[in-house]
């Protein structure tokens, strides 16, 4: 899944969980804890969404909640290696 | 009514009288085999009663209850985890000094004694403890709230752990030593039980009346939360990648969703939820 996809991916996960419309995160640095789109109680379904995504478990002791700040915080912390939407895809 | 000034004592003394040993209360075979035995009781598996469940061979299902076991004691001794932190933090303060401190010290060596139990257990079968997803936010509290919160994830943590407990410790179909762990932990949970039920119930009377509507209506929406995503705890993607079923991910979201599974976690919450209603702490039933 290339970088795009999975930034899309994970606004709509959010905006579900948080029954929010779509305004409240239209942007990629918009803050996710801050603005009350999920809660600590949400990280752990959060995580589990992540893994399924990456198809790899995240290690809990490696990072730190500011991860969670927003959307290019996730990418950069989770997805780091996924392909641009112009790369060919392997 | 017994406060639980007065019932601290009492608990003290059955604690006393039924020391155990974590080192030497158990003869740990060898090895196990997971795709031989029952290790969690079958109907207590987390997809059972569903057609994902059916569709699974004998063995496979065993093996499942291997990996559901070990999930089990997993979410549980890191339950305790905070649990330990959050009573040591409570000893010696002016309401707690004296007979409550002296019955807390019990509670977490009992609870000490219940990570290394569960800890062993996980490590030498399974080579590993499943890992927990959780981080902690730092949150704002009205006065007391942190002290009725930090109570409720205790009896949340412990009523849920003993209903299964119950189940298995005396379930003849499941490998003995399993029962046995499960027993174990139930006559220290009876007594951490009862010391919990009375302190929230005084902590609540205590503090929530002094809360503002908003307040209020904050708590008990994180209370409603808190005790329907500790079920998620049940559903570990890793546990069924582990038994050899693909998309755990997938089968988690089925399971939580499924009527079975709701009916089943409905039920045992329910001692749970009635007392949270009794306390005031909730108005409403949740939706499991």
């Amino acid at each position: 899944m290339d970088e795009k996809s999975i930034r899309d991916e994970l606004r709509m996960w959010i905006l579900d969980r948080a029954g929010a419309e779509a305004d409240r995160l239209s942007g990629d640095d918009q803050p996710i804890l801050d603005e009350g789109l999920l809660s600590s109680l949400d990280i752990v379904e959060f995580i589990l969404f992540i893994e399924s995504v990456r198809e790899e478990e995240v290690d809990i002791e490696a990072i730190e909640p500011e991860v969670f700040d927003c959307i290019d915080t996730l990418i950069e912390a989770f997805f780091a290696d996924a392909p641009s939407a112009s790369e060919p895809q392997g | 009514m017994t406060s639980a000034l007065e019932l601290a004592p009492r608990l003290t003394k059955a604690s006393r009288q039924k020391s155990w040993d974590a080192h030497t209360a158990f003869d740990w075979p060898a090895s196990l085999e997971p795709d031989s035995d029952w290790y969690m009781s079958p109907e207590l598996i987390s997809i059972y009663g569903t057609e994902a469940f059916d569709a699974l061979s004998e063995t496979e299902q065993k093996r499942l209850s291997f990996y559901e076991i070990v999930n089990f004691f997993s979410f549980v001794l890191y339950g305790e985890r905070p649990l330990i932190s959050g009573l040591m933090n409570r000893m010696y303060r002016k309401n707690t000094d004296g007979p409550i401190t002296e019955y807390l010290h019990h509670f977490v060596d009992e609870e000490n004694k219940h990570m290394i139990m569960f800890g062993e257990f996980c490590n030498r079968y399974a080579g590993k403890i499943y890992p927990e997803k959780k981080l902690v936010f730092p949150r704002e509290y009205a006065v007391g709230e942190e002290d009725v919160a930090f109570f409720c994830k205790v009896l949340i943590v412990e009523e849920l752990g003993d209903f299964y407990n119950l189940k298995m410790m005396s379930d003849r179909t499941i490998a003995p030593l399993v029962a046995k762990i499960n027993k174990v932990h139930h006559v220290d949970e009876a007594r951490h039980l009862a010391f919990g039920r009375k302190i929230l119930q005084e902590l609540a009377e205590q503090h929530c009346a002094s809360w503002t509507e908003e307040e209020t209506t904050r708590f008990q929406a994180w209370l409603v939360n808190y005790l329907v995503s500790s079920w998620g705890d049940f559903y570990n993607p890793a546990v069924y990648k582990d038994a050899g079923i693909s998309d755990g991910y997938k089968l988690r979201k089925m399971a939580l969703a499924n009527e079975t599974c709701v009916a089943f976690r409905t039920e045992a919450s329910s001692k749970l939820v009635d007392y949270f209603l009794e306390t005031e702490l909730l108005n409403e039933r949740p939706q499991f």
